[in-house]
């Protein structure tokens, strides 16, 4: 059956809510058309100034760039509608995010785990590069995760298309505690070593359960990154001085990442040397991190039927009330998760 | 056993078969009747020694000898005021002299050595140790009382396993009527041959009796010791594929791009405004926006629209 534009929505039955962020509100729902499930993310309207812009910006932003992108660990934009005054992005449905996974303790992440999350990850992010698009917002509650395992990037309410010379971008993105150095220190010219930092961030924390760098200022952020790896210099950071918010730094001389992941294999921590490597020129890209041994040695990582899924969501089909994260949260901004209690049970 | 007999009235287990010997503090015996009979008011006197006693601490006898009983009595008494533990002493050798100074008391009691001497030898040391007596006692009525507490949750546990095997067996119960009544209805209805059916049920049940075994050792151990091992490797880490990078193949729908090597190596990088010093710093290098210019001028030139 053929939808007109404007009756679109009808083709979306809503199962049931599942949060609502800054921008926008989540619904689950399925399509009557292929009876798949799916999410439906609707645009809040907003203030008044807003709406005479027309639309907002950060859902502008994912529709334009997701509308393009295809990939198995890109976050699927199945459909766009409007109804009424607003607008709704259909979104693939995932289950869970990495987020959950980290914080539930009775999982255990195993070697080849870690594994196979790294590489999705990165698999999705060189598609990303290598189409001149930045994520900007990676952090393990954007990384979701559905019920057979698959990794999907999502929330590119941040990204944006890299690698023109005169545009200047702004350094207030990505989730402080996954924010590169250049961007702490206010680079108005970046490129991928933003997105490799957090992934860096992102493998130390399944390998820590907790945050590596949790900063509670952009001060103490960097306090912290400069105590862990050694404050840089002018040397192993050409021009670092330079950078528009610039402080001098008391010298540290850093850990070695060997005591602080002390269960991890050489491979692994060559690859996290890489990754959190201070100064973005050096720090390695995907592609280069994808050929890296670690990827390629023992164990292999694991297959996604074998990727543990948090406690609550293991019988999907017997608690369809089961708590879970929400699907997209809007610019770093944590959704507030509302109880839902199942009444049809 | 046979020649048991009341001290008073001289009724032997021979003659009344339900003789019952009771032992009071004092250790002598005495059958349950003249106990009844002497004890009417609750209190009164030993017949044999006059020591006053009470008809509540009358207690069945459970050693011929009266004296074991007495013993005992005497024993429990003593060693509820020298109630000191080895921790509380600096030497083993102060606590083996200490131990044998209750023994010797507790020997004199039992046997009636200097009674009035080793009476005062007790309130003395009660005296003098009141306050480590009192330590003691909280201490030990604290372990007992765990003690008693591990004796629960035994308790609780053993009804829970009962409850279990029981509700089990009903379930296996129910199952077998249950297939009773499938084989009936499927012998009544089904026109294929009767033999054919009543064997598959017969195979059936014999897999369902298998399962159901395995289940009852799986309970009565609890952990499966032999294939906890078996169980760790198990993880398809043998089965998984090594990872090999692939390179993402790029549809450009136009020539082919320079890569970045020959931007590198050729002129076009003369062309692109060199970035300054802050920008570098920022990760941001001329290759980048030139290989995306190169690739957008080419890219989609073969694209025709079918």
């Amino acid at each position: 059956m053929e939808y007109k534009l404007e009756d679109k929505w009808r083709r979306y039955e809503k199962i049931e809510f599942l949060g609502e962020g800054q921008f926008a509100t989540v619904y689950k729902a399925k399509d009557i058309e292929t009876d798949i499930i799916v999410a439906v993310k609707k645009i809040k309207v907003g203030s008044k100034a807003e709406a005479r812009d027309g639309i907002n910006r950060t859902a502008l932003r994912e529709i334009k760039l997701l509308q393009e992108l295809k990939h198995t660990n890109i976050i699927g934009l199945l459909d766009v509608f409007g109804y009424k005054s607003n607008v709704s992005l259909v979104f693939d449905f995932m289950d869970t995010d990495l987020e959950v996974i980290v914080k539930d303790t009775t999982i255990v992440l195993s070697p080849a785990h870690v594994k196979k999350y790294t590489l999705m990850t990165l698999l999705g992010l060189e598609y990303l590069h290598d189409n001149w698009i930045l994520h900007r917002d990676l952090k393990p509650n954007n990384l979701l995760i559905n019920s057979e395992g698959i990794l999907k990037i999502g929330d590119f309410g941040l990204a944006k298309f890299y690698g023109s010379p005169n545009r200047i971008y702004t350094h207030q993105v990505v989730t402080r505690w996954y924010r590169s150095p250049e961007l702490l220190f206010g680079a108005r010219m970046y490129s991928t070593g933003v997105d490799m930092w957090a992934v860096g961030c992102i493998i130390a924390e399944l390998l820590l359960r907790v945050p590596f760098l949790p900063g509670e200022s952009d001060l103490d952020q960097l306090t912290r990154i400069f105590h862990t790896l050694g404050t840089p210099n002018e040397t192993t950071w050409p021009g670092m001085t330079s950078l528009q918010d610039y402080i001098q730094f008391k010298t540290f001389p850093g850990t070695s990442l060997k005591d602080i992941f002390t269960a991890a294999g050489d491979d692994l921590l060559d690859l996290l040397q890489s990754l959190l490597t201070i100064n973005p020129l050096k720090r390695i890209t995907c592609t280069q991190a994808l050929q890296m041994p670690y990827f390629s040695n023992k164990p292999a990582p694991s297959p996604g039927s074998l990727l543990p899924l948090p406690s609550s969501l293991v019988p999907t089909l017997v608690k369809p009330g089961s708590k879970r994260k929400l699907i997209e949260s809007q610019t770093g901004a944590i959704l507030p998760k509302r109880l839902q209690f199942d009444t049809s049970m | 056993m046979e020649d048991q007999v009341c001290p008073r009235c001289r009724t032997t287990k021979y003659r009344n078969p339900s003789l019952k010997l009771m032992v009071n503090v004092c250790g002598h015996s005495l059958c349950e009747n003249c106990v009844d009979l002497l004890f009417l008011k609750g209190s009164g006197s030993c017949p044999e020694c006059h020591v006053p006693l009470r008809r509540s601490n009358f207690r069945v006898q459970l050693f011929e000898d009266p004296n074991v009983e007495k013993e005992v009595d005497i024993r429990k008494r003593v060693l509820r005021d020298f109630n000191k533990k080895e921790d509380d002493f600096a030497t083993l050798e102060e606590y083996n002299d200490y131990l044998e100074q209750v023994e010797e008391i507790i020997y004199n009691l039992v046997n009636g050595i200097d009674t009035f001497e080793t009476n005062r030898r007790i309130e003395q040391y009660k005296k003098e140790n009141k306050e480590s007596i009192m330590k003691n006692k909280v201490k030990i009525g604290r372990s007992e009382l765990e003690l008693e507490e591990l004796i629960e949750e035994e308790k609780q546990k053993e009804q829970m396993r009962r409850i279990g095997v029981l509700r089990e067996e009903t379930e296996v119960k129910k199952r077998k009527i249950r297939a009773k009544e499938a084989l009936i209805d499927e012998l009544m209805f089904s026109h294929g041959n009767a033999k054919e059916i009543v064997k598959t049920f017969q195979t059936m049940e014999d897999e369902e009796e298998e399962k159901i075994v395995e289940k009852a050792t799986h309970f009565s151990t609890g952990i499966k010791f032999g294939k906890s091992g078996e169980y760790l490797l198990h993880h398809g880490q043998e089965e998984a594929p090594l990872y090999t990078y692939v390179a993402p193949i790029f549809e450009t729908e136009g020539p082919r791009a320079p890569n970045i090597e020959e931007v590198l190596s050729g002129t076009y990088l003369e062309h692109v405004r060199a970035p300054g010093l802050d920008e570098r710093a920022g990760g941001f290098e001329s290759t980048i926006s030139c290989l995306r210019a190169l690739q957008e001028a080419v890219v989609g030139l073969y694209f025709k629209s079918s």
